[in-house]
């Protein structure tokens, strides 16, 4: 009997591998763009066979999309739970969700910069992604934010897109390990409506 | 789109050639708006023009190079809108100016959706080219915004990041209404994008005031 390694559970190395490619796209978009990016330097980087690739997904396009869905929902969960745990209060819960936003692109430079920047123009499927991620969070800031009735309905959309556009204009800057620095402005940028409506501040 | 007379016309080649760039720009403007960037080639853009595929690359190297220079003519459309508008107030009014800027801009882009289309949807989604010059043309805005804007109440100086927030806010915004398809409804939207853009500067009593007075 030939020694083998230790077998992992064939499950958990699908898994892995689908990680390997999702992050070799977005670091290889980031890096050069996502027109650029071809299949084999994607395989390459991931370490996987081409054919591994195309059973798991469609093509570059469909992979992609799956890497923005993934980084999309773990962004929109650190934000979640952030704002969970600041509490009740409205101002603390603003301040928590975007403190963790800016910290998911300080830690995912590439991740961010494949959903902030390449997926606006990437593809047309791209960028329907990257209205809907908007959309939820302009329902995670509503969420939170206080009772503002007169305030226009359409306050957090305009919020939520003005954030995103600094983020995304400091991304395309190579500004991404400074990007803490943006939460006081940032956070004052946010709040500032509402506090025109409500009596505490 | 009017033609030239055909035949003997006496006019000068410059008028003739500078005119077909013209019917060229805004013939892609009108072709991308109705079929969108992928299905916008050079014959539709020809033939809205009425000028033949060869004069088309006498003036343009390829549809990417028409298209930049239709994005750049309607990004100097409504640069000269706001400007026009701002300037019906001296310099030191920031909020009529800036409340001016702001509404006669909505208004040009729901007044002619084509212009709409190319700078705010379609500039974001046209491939690298056309999209650098979306970023290059929101961030040209900003300095129309920043120029003499007050300090915030209680007396602080607003933050520089705002004054990008509330250009990308507005350029987000309305995008995504043109994106759902209206355009034609944008007009609606204007008070609530001004006191989204006021506000962070004068606070929202002051907004809303100078925003009714307008």
């Amino acid at each position: 009997m030939k020694p083998t390694r230790p077998e992992l559970p064939r499950e958990f190395v699908a898994v892995h591998k689908q990680r390997r490619m999702i992050a070799a796209i977005a670091e290889l978009s980031a890096e050069q763009g996502y027109e650029a990016t071809k299949i084999a330097d994607i395989v390459s980087r991931a370490g996987v066979a081409r054919k591994t690739l195309y059973d798991n997904f469609d093509g570059k396009e469909d992979l992609f999309l799956s890497a923005f869905d993934l980084y999309f929902v773990e962004a929109k969960a650190a934000v979640e739970s952030a704002c969970e745990e600041a509490g009740e209060e409205w101002q603390a819960r603003i301040e928590a969700g975007l403190a963790a936003l800016l910290r998911f692109v300080a830690e995912q430079p590439a991740a961010a910069r494949m959903c902030l920047v390449e997926a606006l123009s990437a593809t047309p499927r791209s960028s329907v992604s990257y209205d809907v991620a908007l959309g939820a969070f302009v329902e995670l800031l509503k969420a939170s934010a206080p009772p503002n009735e007169t305030l226009p309905k359409t306050i957090e959309e305009s919020l939520v897109g003005g954030v995103a556009w600094i983020l995304h204009q400091r991304i395309r800057s190579g500004q991404t390990q400074q990007i803490s620095e943006l939460l006081p402005e940032l956070t004052r940028f946010l709040l500032s409506p509402y506090l025109g409506v409500t009596n505490s501040s | 789109m009017e033609r030239l007379p055909r035949g003997r016309h006496g006019l000068s080649p410059e008028f003739v050639a500078q005119n077909q760039r013209e019917r060229l720009i805004t013939g892609l403007t009108e072709v991308l708006h109705e079929v969108g960037y992928q299905k916008t080639t050079v014959s539709l853009i020809g033939q809205r023009a009425a000028v033949s595929k060869s004069d088309f690359y006498k003036h343009f190297e390829s549809k990417d190079d028409c298209f930049y220079a239709a994005y750049e003519s309607a990004i100097e459309r409504i640069r000269a809108r706001i400007l026009a508008a701002c300037g019906a107030h001296p310099e030191s009014e920031w909020p009529p100016r800036v409340r001016d800027g702001i509404a006669s801009m909505i208004a040009l882009l729901a007044s002619d959706p084509p212009l709409a289309g190319i700078t705010l949807v379609e500039g974001l989604r046209a491939g690298r080219g056309v999209y650098d010059r979306y970023q290059a043309a929101v961030e040209s805005f900003v300095p129309l915004i920043r120029t003499g804007a007050p300090v915030a109440p209680g007396g602080t100086e607003v933050p520089a990041a705002t004054d990008e927030a509330v250009i990308g806010g507005i350029a987000s915004l309305l995008g995504r209404r043109v994106l759902a398809g209206e355009v034609e409804q944008l007009d609606q939207l204007t008070p609530a994008v001004l006191e989204f853009a006021l506000t962070p500067y004068l606070g929202t009593a002051e907004a809303r005031r100078i925003i009714s007075a307008g």
